[in-house]
């Protein structure tokens, strides 16, 4: 990374505990770790939950590029930081020097562009119980790299009641009943951080059935 | 070195699902991408312009393929492995860059799209979240970081509606980080100490986080009037519409302990039960209403109530119940037009008729 020497005048410093950008706040830059630690949090309902811990030489921020949008998350310091902040505006400069960085962002952008997709798939679902089935087979499938050890079709998941409101777009009191639904048909258990899911196929053939053709 | 590809015309070069780790150039011929829409489920068929890459997405996101990629006339391919695109591509960053703006109207275009579907349901507006985000810190006595968000509240929205609360909040925030430090210092904004550390004008409802929790009703009595019934009861309301409805509960249950006031004990009765439907408890909710039915038959709720245990039983998954409170909010004498019975009406329409 030492040929970013040349962009100390993008370069800023927090101190641990100091927020980078807040939830909600209108973003128009993004950052690049070049030192310590961040952290990435939400605050759902009445608890600050952890999304991530980033670290050199990852990128945070980058959904500034959608105009307007405001941010998704909280970005805090978690060590004394340092970062490169750029913009719409000034990227390019940093881009053309540094190949590296902009495949970087190539990948990420890929990446996200996979997961919105998937998310707007869940949401296109018209049937509820549909969409929490596919908010099911979507951590399935991002989390079954590393989900360990699955007995036959039988499949857990981490994500709690409001992991799954927010993947369907529900509220927490609709997704909790269809959840205790899943649950009273045995087809589910629940617990406060995880689901087990009894049979994945059977989901499967429910989205399915339920997707539009 | 990429490697040339030939394919017939009606082949596939990659099916859609497949996990592929290859990066294609159209050098000749004519290859399709066909998929369906995800909102309508329509046929969509892409046609590849000489020249043009294609698999760049599911290769380097390593996930599987979107489309089916099918050859329309004989074609000659030039085929990367990733790392084989990726140090092309850093020798030719203008291709990077292109790549980048594309990547991102697709970005954009697919966020609008999910941003439209969650308009219905939960999307908090920028602002009231900004704003809450700030008072979520401050709770928690994280006052430098409440500081940091009351601020940018103020620079965003200097004129907005929680623009005065922010001012007192950020005010708030600065002196207990300056008296007690992060993480010290009395509870800025849940329970009674809110009144010590700053100059609170007298009735603002945004006292409301506060009081209503945690705080014993018996050690507010001796001092306390009819109007900080109404105040509390009226605090419970907004944390009810804010969706939290755990804390609106508390605050329902301290001024039905209380049992200072009659009219705000008797609304609150009401309200806790409205709380407990929507924190889905359907039985205790169920329960609730009941024994209110029995003790106080005349309670001016009693539509609404019959009409919330028609809602709890119908979430129950017991309709003929659910049905029979319906219509018992029909047969109640009094205003045609009360909301509880156009409520009932609908429901039991949408149940499939009386």
């Amino acid at each position: 990374m030492s040929d970013l020497a040349a962009f100390s005048r993008f370069a800023r410093t927090f101190q641990s505990g100091e927020i980078i950008f807040s939830e909600y706040e209108p973003g128009d830059s993004f950052y690049l770790i070049q030192a310590g630690r961040v952290r990435i949090t939400k605050i759902v309902g009445e608890i600050e939950k952890n999304i991530d811990i980033l670290q050199p030489p990852e990128i945070f921020g980058e959904m500034a590029i959608l105009e307007g949008a405001p941010r998704s998350a909280t970005a805090i310091a978690m060590d004394t930081v340092k970062v490169l902040e750029f913009n719409r505006a000034n990227f390019e400069i940093l881009m053309m020097g540094n190949p590296q960085i902009a495949l970087r962002l190539l990948r990420l952008f890929a990446k996200r562009i996979y997961d919105q997709k998937r998310r707007f798939m869940i949401l296109t679902l018209e049937d509820p119980q549909a969409k929490v089935a596919d908010v099911f087979l979507m951590l399935f499938e991002t989390q079954g790299a590393q989900a360990g050890e699955q007995d036959g079709d039988r499949r857990e998941i981490k994500a709690t009641v409001d992991d799954v409101a927010h993947w369907a777009g529900m509220t927490v009191a609709e997704a909790q009943n269809i959840l205790g639904h899943f649950s009273n048909q045995r087809r589910v258990e629940l617990y406060q951080d995880r689901i087990v899911v009894k049979n994945i196929n059977d989901f499967t053939r429910f989205v399915n059935s339920r997707r539009k053709k | 070195m990429p490697k040339v590809g030939l394919y017939r015309a009606n082949s596939v070069i990659y099916f859609q699902g497949d996990l592929g780790d290859k990066i294609f150039v159209l050098q000749r011929g004519r290859v399709s991408l066909n998929y369906s829409d995800i909102e309508t489920g329509k046929d969509i068929r892409e046609v590849i312009q000489t020249g043009e890459f294609f698999g760049v997405k599911s290769a380097l996101g390593r996930y599987p393929r979107e489309e089916n990629a099918v050859v329309l006339e004989d074609a000659s391919v030039l085929v990367f492995t990733v790392p084989e695109y990726e140090e092309f591509a850093a020798k030719n960053i203008r291709i990077i860059l292109k790549m980048l703006k594309v990547f991102s109207n697709q970005l954009r275009r697919v966020h609008r799209q999910v941003e439209n579907l969650m308009e219905n349901s939960q999307s908090v507006n920028p602002e009231t979240g900004l704003f809450k985000t700030g008072e979520y810190y401050l709770r928690n006595r994280m006052y430098s970081q409440a500081k940091y968000v009351m601020g940018r509240y103020l620079t965003y929205y200097p004129a907005g509606r929680m623009a005065e609360q922010a001012g007192r909040y950020l005010e708030a925030a600065e002196t207990a980080l300056m008296r007690y430090g992060d993480g010290k210092g009395p509870a800025p904004l849940a329970g009674s100490p809110i009144r010590k550390n700053s100059q609170k004008s007298e009735t603002q409802e945004d006292e409301a986080p506060a009081k209503a929790p945690s705080v014993p009703a018996s050690a507010q009595k001796p001092t306390r009037d009819d109007g900080d019934y109404a105040k509390d009861y009226y605090n419970a309301v907004s944390l009810f519409s804010q969706g939290k409805f755990q804390e609106a509960l508390k605050g329902f249950k301290a001024i039905i302990e209380a049992n200072a006031d009659p009219e705000y004990s008797s609304k609150s009765l009401f309200d806790l039960g409205r709380c407990l439907f929507a924190l889905s408890q359907w039985d205790l909710s169920i329960q609730h209403f009941t024994r209110i039915i029995q003790t106080t038959p005349k309670h001016p709720d009693i539509a609404d109530m019959l009409y919330i245990m028609g809602q709890a039983w119908e979430k129950k998954g017991d309709a003929e119940k659910a049905k029979g409170f319906f219509k018992k909010v029909l047969t109640m004498t009094g205003d045609d037009d009360s909301s509880a019975r156009i409520k009932a009406k609908k429901a039991l329409n949408a149940m499939g008729g009386a």
